[in-house]
């Protein structure tokens, strides 16, 4: 549905010096998939939404969507795009801009008013909708930004930093929109800083830095050895125990201990051992996700 | 044109009316009473004709003033601010967007100018008001092609457009009267000199259509340039 081939960008000062965003990306992003986008600052991932939203054009490569070019896509059909920076008029009220950007997206007169009035439920920013954008704070520009992308049901939706500036339990009410957005037939990609995130949302994970694709990860777990790493265990009981029993053990403290694993079939094989040798325990996490793991590695910082 | 733009106008004139309108019946007040109080303090009686003359006076004094105004950032303002992200991310073509925009600041400029003519004719002296409207809309006419293929193009756009209007301006001043060269410089260059003229020639119904094809065909190729820049131009 959306494909990148070996698609580059490059921008060009008038004195003409030439920056690379982007180089050589080639990725292809299904139906009904929740693609993560993942790099560290200046990676390009803003360039790939601009490419991708048609806002840019390639220098090389190329951009489609259902075989269309970008700009002509959106053009006719509309992107749920929520854009790391808030770009709203600052004088516009809260729910004016939503019935603005209601009608844009083509929603008939007589179904904007009850669409609008849904999505503020939904985004909770119902006693801020008579305010204007300059008043809202950091969160609830998010949210409202967050809202004017939910208007319509549209079948690609480009959240950016979706959670910037949300609180924790806006955070956690965020995974459930997302959640209730994969549908066959819709594809969602999230651009993020935050792994774990990423990690509970995606299917895949895009990893970029420099601007080149580095890897793809799938985000579930396998019998694997991508699953070998440091686990952290927390127990309620028996913490001697556990330094007996593994003596390669970490103690952290607070009742908590790291231990490298090879695999999940260890993990597994371990904490049977320690609870059959009377160990109570509380938490079984990995210490780094694997998904944290492999952008360690393809950025250039293992360990 | 789809319906859904179509549906937009009215965010647009209000956005103008809010944003430009009010800012432009203060400019007009400001002027009008510049000009209009030394008269009343004399004690100075009104004629059907010299109130016709005064106001040709004041709407030719504001229109430039307001057209400058009016046209300030009507494309470049959305890519300076970023506002363009939300808003062309829906179905929505931006040629089409900016054209639709231009048509609404236009409607509310004659608009702001209705009342301006209203406000004078009511406090001042009833006056015929087409000519002084028609000049309006004509002076936003010939600089608006000019200012929106320069918002398109240029982030700053309303210090370029005042720099092309003194530099045609001043270029007009020393050239006029040469042969050759210096008079196929001054054919390319924006015709800003027969506004002037057209404010009296308006009055005296006695307008040379050839001028005003060509300040507003200069215009409008201006205009249909800045509609290929939008459509060619990557926005981000």
């Amino acid at each position: 549905m959306i494909e990148f081939s070996s698609t580059g960008k490059v921008y060009k000062s008038l004195l003409g010096r030439s920056v690379t965003a982007v180089e050589e990306f080639s990725l292809q992003i299904g139906e009904g998939e929740i693609l993560g986008i993942a790099g560290p600052n200046g990676a390009g991932k803003s360039t790939l939404i601009s490419l991708l939203l048609g806002y840019i054009r390639p220098t090389h490569g190329s951009v489609r969507i259902d075989g269309l070019e970008p700009r002509a896509y959106v053009e006719r059909n509309g992107i749920g795009y929520l854009s790391e920076l808030m770009s709203v008029n600052p004088n516009w009220k809260a729910e004016d801009a939503l019935s603005r950007f209601a009608t844009l997206a083509g929603i008939e007169p007589g179904d904007i008013p009850g669409r609008v009035d849904a999505v503020i439920n939904q985004l909770g920013i119902d006693e801020h909708r008579f305010k204007k954008i300059k008043a809202l704070s950091k969160g609830n520009l998010q949210r409202l930004g967050l809202a004017q992308a939910l208007l319509r049901d549209e079948r690609i939706m480009v959240l950016d930093e979706p959670t910037h500036g949300l609180d924790p339990v806006w955070t956690q009410r965020f995974r459930g929109i997302v959640e209730d957005l994969r549908k066959p037939g819709k594809t969602v990609i999230i651009a993020s800083h935050n792994l774990d995130e990423l990690q509970r949302l995606a299917d895949r994970v895009a990893i970029i830095d420099r601007g080149r694709l580095q890897r793809v990860v799938q985000t579930g777990y396998s019998q694997t050895t991508e699953t070998a790493g440091v686990y952290r265990i927390a127990v309620v009981s028996g913490a001697g125990l556990m330094s007996e029993m593994f003596p390669a053990a970490v103690d952290i403290g607070g009742g908590e201990f790291e231990i490298r694993i090879a695999g999940v079939s260890e993990l597994n094989a371990s904490i049977a051992r320690a609870i059959a040798g009377g160990v109570m325990v509380a938490s079984v996490v990995p210490s780094r996700s694997v998904l944290e793991q492999q952008f360690r590695e393809a950025v250039g910082e293992t360990g | 044109m789809r319906l859904n733009l179509l549906r937009y106008a009215m965010w647009q004139l209000r956005d103008f009316a809010r944003d430009r309108g009010i800012a432009l019946i203060l400019i007009g007040l400001a002027i009008g009473t510049t000009i209009l109080g030394p008269m009343k303090a004399m004690s100075i009686p009104f004629s059907d004709n010299s109130a016709r003359q005064i106001l040709a006076t004041i709407i030719s004094q504001v229109a430039f003033i307001a057209a400058f105004v009016a046209l300030n950032g009507i494309v470049s303002n959305d890519r300076k601010l970023g506002y363009y992200r939300f808003l062309f991310s829906k179905p929505v073509r931006v040629p089409a967007y900016y054209a639709q925009q231009f048509v609404m600041f236009f409607v509310g400029f004659v608009a702001v100018f209705a009342v301006m003519i209203g406000l004078f004719a009511v406090l001042v002296h009833p006056v015929a008001p087409l000519a002084p409207l028609i000049y309006s809309a004509l002076v936003f006419l010939s600089l608006g092609g000019i200012a929106f293929l320069i918002s398109s193009l240029f982030r700053f756009d309303w210090p370029i457009l005042v720099g092309v209007f003194l530099v045609t301006n001043i270029l007009h001043s020393l050239i006029d009267d040469k042969e050759g060269f210096p008079q196929l410089l001054l054919r390319l260059l924006p015709p800003f000199q027969e506004l002037p003229r057209m404010s009296a020639a308006i009055n005296a119904g006695t307008v040379d259509s050839s001028r005003v094809f060509w300040l507003l065909g200069y215009s409008a190729i201006c205009f249909v340039a800045g509609l290929i820049v939008l459509r060619r131009r990557p926005f981000g």
